[in-house]
């Protein structure tokens, strides 16, 4: 694609052969003794502290598990519990070289991750920021509990805080770092770098690659970690992430300090089963994990398998791939062996391994062995390990009761205030900017040659004689969302863009056209085909700060970001207790005239999932306006457009689009037409069918329409449409999804149970049938046209003088219909 | 002039009547006080007595038939000539198929739709459809829907059949609008009102006596109230809700007050359910706010400012409006500056407080010196069979002290 890349026949056709080089396995071989140069004494016995911590920790929760108590006191816990009992050198290792300002991300099975990480951002952290930190979170919730009664230093109090935080949080209570909402599987704090962790298997997978570019593109010190498991490699959005992660563009096309690899290390803790799948050997065919490095790029993204049951070979390997990544040459690809003895989860039998294997590993246990050195190299003794022992038992059982405890550590109130968690759904924030600082743009504003374009075009449809200006001439839908988008590169710093084609094409349907003149690569690129992380990485971005519009070519491809959209994009905020926000503005092209794969309208899927505010706009006046408020908001917007209309002009706003700055607020539906006989309620595209519907229904039947445009599906305010309800006492719904399961039915149902005492009729929905699209020449079957709408009306609404109906909208048709599925 | 007798309604809950005995046959004169038939309810039975002169023309109803309450049972006319009118009457009451010239019967007609128009009644058993807007329209216009033909879906009744219906009203009443006036039948509402007030003077012993209060308290109330608008759980409590608090205060300690007569019995309520007058479009309706002794002032005042809304959109519920509802009434025509009126008691029950404007008085402020403080003028009427004037009078002294008593925190 760009033109500086010659692709050259010649040299393509040459004969010649891929050379691998080899990997890494295990060539750790120091001793301790050896790396005590490496290392003070303290920082060993911190590092048997840290480990043994993480093994109490996990020990705990499985006695909570499998007895119903520990250390004498009872506890039910209903809830997830994947242990890491086993992995404690790998976590520990992978966290000693980080600080708060290193990332990670993790799994379900990360409880380890988070201590480790927690407890080396408080060593390298001091007391002042510790306290900071500490104070401010959640308006000291936490910090109040555990500083009560705490007479040693604040880095003890820190470890506490850590503790009771993650054990609160895995225990549901309102008092834990995510107000109970994540839970065990997704529990994080942010202050010490630990980013959510994932219950999707994979899930962290292309999240962290956005994280990584966060960190590059807006120049922020720290690297990112993504920890994710060896079963999790079979995963798309794993090897979506990595194709992400791994492109060319960052080294061939990036310019300047931007020229380089990102800061990301894909950690595999490979204890060698997904939940009882064993890896190697049954459901995956790479041997060694580390292999798949050697067929990404050529790097081989400095693969390595290290030893995880060793903490002083992580740490080692962590220390040189910093290295790497600081000279940006990443990302880098780590298989770190390690083993859990704990089952996937409480209600794991270990059917699936024998009890010869886990004895074996048992002897190679991470904690005996390092303790055991530690002592025979006379680093310490006996006794002082005890204490150490001593202490670490006593934290956790000291933050186990306090967290236990219903009065220190309540739930959420949801007798109290029922709308509790719903409060934590959207931020509804509005920032001009994510960060203060002045955006990077090529040119000017006015030397952009489309803004120069733009001006010569007529921003209201029609001349004072009401005839319409060329297509040409008009200013199109396209161009609202372009004025829109430019203007906030310009103000917001943070804000990239990406998609499939967005840059040099201008993207498919030409919205971006003049982007690539204005910005540099580190804002404006070409991802790979991979929808899952065009939208996971967005997530990744949003996560860590910044505005991001990725972009889906065509609706279409929805179903290849499913995780993502589903799973991902509506619900971090939620779990985060608004912690993190997700300015993330998703644009999803509708299309149409391609058939059954590319023409497809899946807002009511997208309107079905809480968390995704979903916008449909189809006015270029409307579409400007609502960009402008998706790009102020700090919340997930699914943002459609329809490539029916990307070049229609402004036929409504007489005043024309305006040049400057406003917002329309997302939620409200508009008024295009008014009428007194029937309300139609329009969803996208249809909007035009409908007023053509409308002039038929003037000029042959004296019938006036009232045309209401959506424009917004979540949020969505009913009162304009119910006061036109309770006007005409007539309502018909109409857009391109197909009719079942629409979202029109939602909001049918809705207006007919709070307007049924006005209506003459019931509500009456006209979507495209539940048939695949079909080839454009067939197209007027499939989608709604205005004489389906004038048919419905006929048949369910006001039979009409002397109309002849050619669709069926009968109650038998349509029962026969529903039997058939279709 | 011919009149449609109508099947009562013996009850709250009597949805319908059996028709055990026809006393008059067709074609028969009727005269003032005859029995025309016999019906029952599961609880009781009765019989129907003539209120005019005149002669049976049509029975619409068989003996043994189940007839809905306000459904009509015969026509009683004054000359056979009427019988035309009374046909055209019939033919138009029949649902579907086409007119029929000459004598029609009813009584064929099985699938006559036995619908009411009266609010809050079941939906209709078999017959035409209708949906829920036209049927509102129909009966605020009165409009019977048994002669209307549906033209939307599947036959179903909509609002444009009634815009013809409304044109087509039946010929009962000669409507003769000429240049001197012009003539509009009653609505029902209207005709249920012109019913209720007649009966209310016509049957009681009702007299009114006026007292004035000192008002200066029930200002200060009320401007206290106004000042603390934006704050907070702010409640817009009116004047006519503080009057409203002092009666039912009263009503404590008068409780023969608080009562209905039925017959020969006097029922004393455990519970001030107090109606209050609230002026529509549609007409006068009274909604009673239950147990309205157990409410706080700002309880009070949100429940009567939502019964006002709710009467005035039609949304209201039909079982607060009936007289039998309320112990007692308050109607207050102060903002229109009446300083003194004769309301109209809701029987059964024993009393109705009129509350007039607020006027200023010369009185005796003490140690010779005269001044002019307001005065809330309570017009109370009351059922002399029920009480005696002295107790009417100590209770509305008794109002009158608790309105010159008011404090708000």
């Amino acid at each position: 694609m760009p033109k500086s890349q010659f692709i050259d026949p010649d040299k393509i056709r040459q004969k010649g052969e891929i050379v691998f080089q080899p990997i890494p396995v295990n060539q750790y071989s120091k001793s301790l003794s050896e790396e005590r140069e490496n290392f003070s004494d303290e920082d060993l016995v911190r590092i048997y502290h840290d480990m043994l911590l993480i093994r109490e920790f996990e020990t705990m929760l499985n006695l909570i598990k499998t007895t119903g108590e520990y250390r004498g006191i009872a506890y039910n816990h209903p809830g997830p519990a994947h242990l890491s009992i086993g992995q404690e050198a790998a976590a520990v290792g992978m966290a000693y070289n980080l600080g708060s300002d290193d990332y990670i991300f993790g799994s379900h099975r990360s409880h380890g991750e988070i201590l480790a990480k927690g407890l080396s951002a408080i060593h390298w952290s001091d007391d002042k920021s510790l306290g900071k930190i500490m104070k401010s979170y959640f308006d000291r919730a936490i910090y109040d509990i555990v500083a009560k009664d705490h007479d040693s230093s604040v880095k003890e109090l820190a470890k506490k805080f850590l503790v009771y935080g993650t054990l609160a949080e895995i225990f549901a209570r309102e008092t834990g770092f995510n107000k109970g909402l994540g839970g065990s599987m997704h529990a994080f704090f942010t202050p010490f770098g630990v980013y959510p962790n994932n219950a999707i298997v994979g899930g962290s997978g292309d999240i962290s690659v956005g994280a990584a570019l966060f960190k590059k593109v807006n120049r922020k010190k720290g690297i990112v970690v993504a920890n994710i498991g060896d079963a999790s490699m079979a995963c798309g959005p794993v090897w979506e992430g990595i194709a992400f992660a791994t492109m060319d563009q960052f080294t061939e096309l990036w310019e300047g300090d931007m020229k380089g690899g990102l800061p990301l290390i894909i950690n595999i803790m490979n204890n060698h089963y997904g939940m009882g799948g064993q890896t190697s050997g049954e459901t995956m065919g790479y041997g060694m994990a580390a292999r798949i490095g050697a067929g990404v790029n050529r790097d081989q993204m400095h693969a390595e398998r290290i030893d995880g049951m060793n903490p002083l070979a992580v740490i080692d390997a962590y220390k040189r791939k910093i290295k790497v990544l600081e000279e940006k040459r990443g990302p880098v690809l780590l298989d770190t062996v390690t083993y859990r003895y704990s089952g996937h989860s409480p209600s794991d039998a270990s059917s699936y391994r024998s009890k010869e294997e886990m004895e074996a590993w048992q002897k190679h246990d991470c904690i005996y062995n390092f303790r055991r050195e530690l002592i025979d190299n006379n680093i310490t003794d006996e006794d002082s390990l005890r204490l150490i022992d001593g202490e670490v038992n006593d934290l956790v059982l000291d933050m186990f009761k306090m967290v236990i405890d219903d009065d220190i550590s309540p739930r959420m109130d949801l007798d109290k205030d029922t709308d509790l968690i719903g409060e934590v759904i959207f931020s509804d924030g509005s920032v001009n900017a994510m960060e203060q600082g002045e955006p990077e743009v090529l040119i000017s504003l006015k030397d952009n040659p489309r803004v120069q374009q733009i001006a010569r075009k007529e921003r209201y449809a029609f001349d004072s004689d009401g005839k319409p200006y060329s297509k040409m001439k008009q200013y199109q839908l396209r161009d609202g969302i372009f004025e829109a988008v430019i203007d906030r590169f310009y103000k917001d710093p943070t804000l990239i863009a990406f998609g499939e084609e967005n840059r040099d094409w201008g993207g498919a349907f030409a919205v971006y056209r003049g982007l690539t003149e204005a910005l540099p690569y580190n804002r404006l690129f070409n991802s790979p085909i991979s929808e899952g992380a065009i939208v996971g990485a967005a997530i990744g971005y949003a996560m860590c700060g910044g505005r991001v519009i990725p972009e889906i070519m065509y609706c279409d491809f929805l179903g290849r970001s499913g995780d993502e959209v589903f799973n991902q994009l509506p619900k971090w905020q939620a779990m985060s207790g608004n912690i993190i926000k997700m300015p993330v503005v998703l644009r999803v092209s509708v299309g149409s005239k391609y058939g059954a794969q590319h023409s497809q309208d899946w807002t009511s899927i997208v309107a079905h999932i809480p968390g995704l505010k979903v916008v449909f706009p189809a006015t270029p006046y409307d579409a400007k306006g609502m960009m402008n408020a998706a790009l102020q908001g700090t919340d997930p917007v699914v943002f459609f457009e329809s490539q029916r209309i990307y070049d229609i002009g402004e036929q409504f706003h007489k005043e024309g689009v305006p040049e400057g700055y406003y917002e329309i607020p997302l939620g409200e539906p508009d008024i295009k037409r008014e009428g007194s006989d029937i309300t139609i309620l329009t969803i996208g595209a249809t909007l035009y069918r409908a007023l053509e519907a409308a002039d038929i229904l003037q000029d042959k039947y004296s019938i006036g329409a009232e045309i209401i445009d959506a424009r917004s599906l979540v949020p969505f305010n009913y009162e304009p449409v119910l006061e036109s309800v309770k006007k005409t006492g007539r309502i018909l719904l109409t857009g391109d999804a197909s009719e079942r399961g629409s979202f029109m039915n939602d909001m049918a149902r809705n207006i007919t149970g709070l307007a049924f005492d006005h209506l003459d009729a019931p509500a009456v929905v006209v979507g495209s049938r539940n048939w695949i699209t079909p080839a454009y020449e067939l197209e007027d079957y499939f989608f709604p046209q205005p004489d389906w709408i004038i048919d419905a009306i006929h048949t369910r609404i006001l039979p009409l003088e002397g109309h002849a109906v050619k669709n069926d909208f009968s109650d038998k048709g349509k029962i026969e219909r529903a039997k058939r599925g279709i | 002039m011919a009149t449609q007798i109508k099947m009562p309604r013996q009850g709250q809950s009597v949805e319908s009547c059996i028709i055990t005995k026809l006393y008059i046959e067709e074609g028969n004169e009727v005269k003032e006080g005859d029995l025309l038939f016999a019906y029952e309810t599961d609880k009781a039975s009765f019989e129907y007595e003539s209120e005019q002169d005149g002669v049976l023309l049509k029975w619409l109803f068989n003996e043994g038939d189940e007839v809905p309450v306000l459904e009509t049972v015969c026509i009683v006319g004054v000359e056979k000539e009427e019988d035309e009118v009374v046909q055209a009457w019939i033919r138009r009451s029949t649902p579907s198929g086409p007119r029929q010239q000459g004598e029609s019967d009813p009584r064929q007609q099985d699938d006559i739709p036995l619908s009411r128009h009266k609010v809050g009644t079941s939906p209709l058993k078999g017959g035409s459809k209708i949906s829920p807007r036209a049927r509102k329209l129909a009966e605020v216009k009165g409009i019977d829907i048994r002669s209307v033909k549906g033209s939307g879906p599947g036959g179903r009744i909509i609002v444009r059949d009634l815009e013809g219906a409304e044109k087509a009203e039946p010929v009962l009443i000669t409507t003769a609008d000429s240049d001197e006036y012009s003539e509009e039948p009653l609505t029902n509402i209207r005709k249920i009102i012109a019913k209720s007030v007649y009966q209310s003077l016509q049957n009681s012993a009702q007299l009114t006596h006026h007292l004035g209060a000192d008002a200066r308290k029930l200002m200060a109330a009320r401007k206290k109230i106004k000042k603390a608008k934006g704050n907070k759980g702010y409640v817009n409590i009116t004047i006519n809700d503080l009057v409203c608090f002092a009666v039912i205060k009263a009503l404590a300690e008068h409780p023969r007050v608080n009562s209905q007569l039925h017959g020969e019995t006097l029922r004393l309520f455990r519970h001030v359910n107090l109606g209050t007058a609230v002026d529509t479009e549609r007409g006068l309706m009274v909604p009673v706010i239950k147990h309205a002794d157990s409410l706080s002032i700002e309880e009070f005042s949100k429940r009567a400012a939502a019964l006002s809304v709710q009467c005035r959109s039609g949304a209201v519920d039909p079982d607060i409006l009936r007289p039998e509802a309320g112990s007692f009434t308050v109607s207050n025509l102060g903002n229109y500056g009446v300083e003194m009126f004769t309301p109209v008691i809701n029987l059964p029950q024993t009393a109705i407080l009129g509350v007039n404007t607020i006027v200023l008085r010369p009185a005796d402020l003490g140690d010779g010196v005269y001044g002019f403080v307001p005065y809330i003028g309570l017009s109370l009427t009351y059922d002399h069979r029920a009480l005696d004037g002295g107790e009417a009078t100590r209770f509305l002294k008794r109002v009158a002290e608790e309105v010159e008593n008011i404090e708000i925190k």
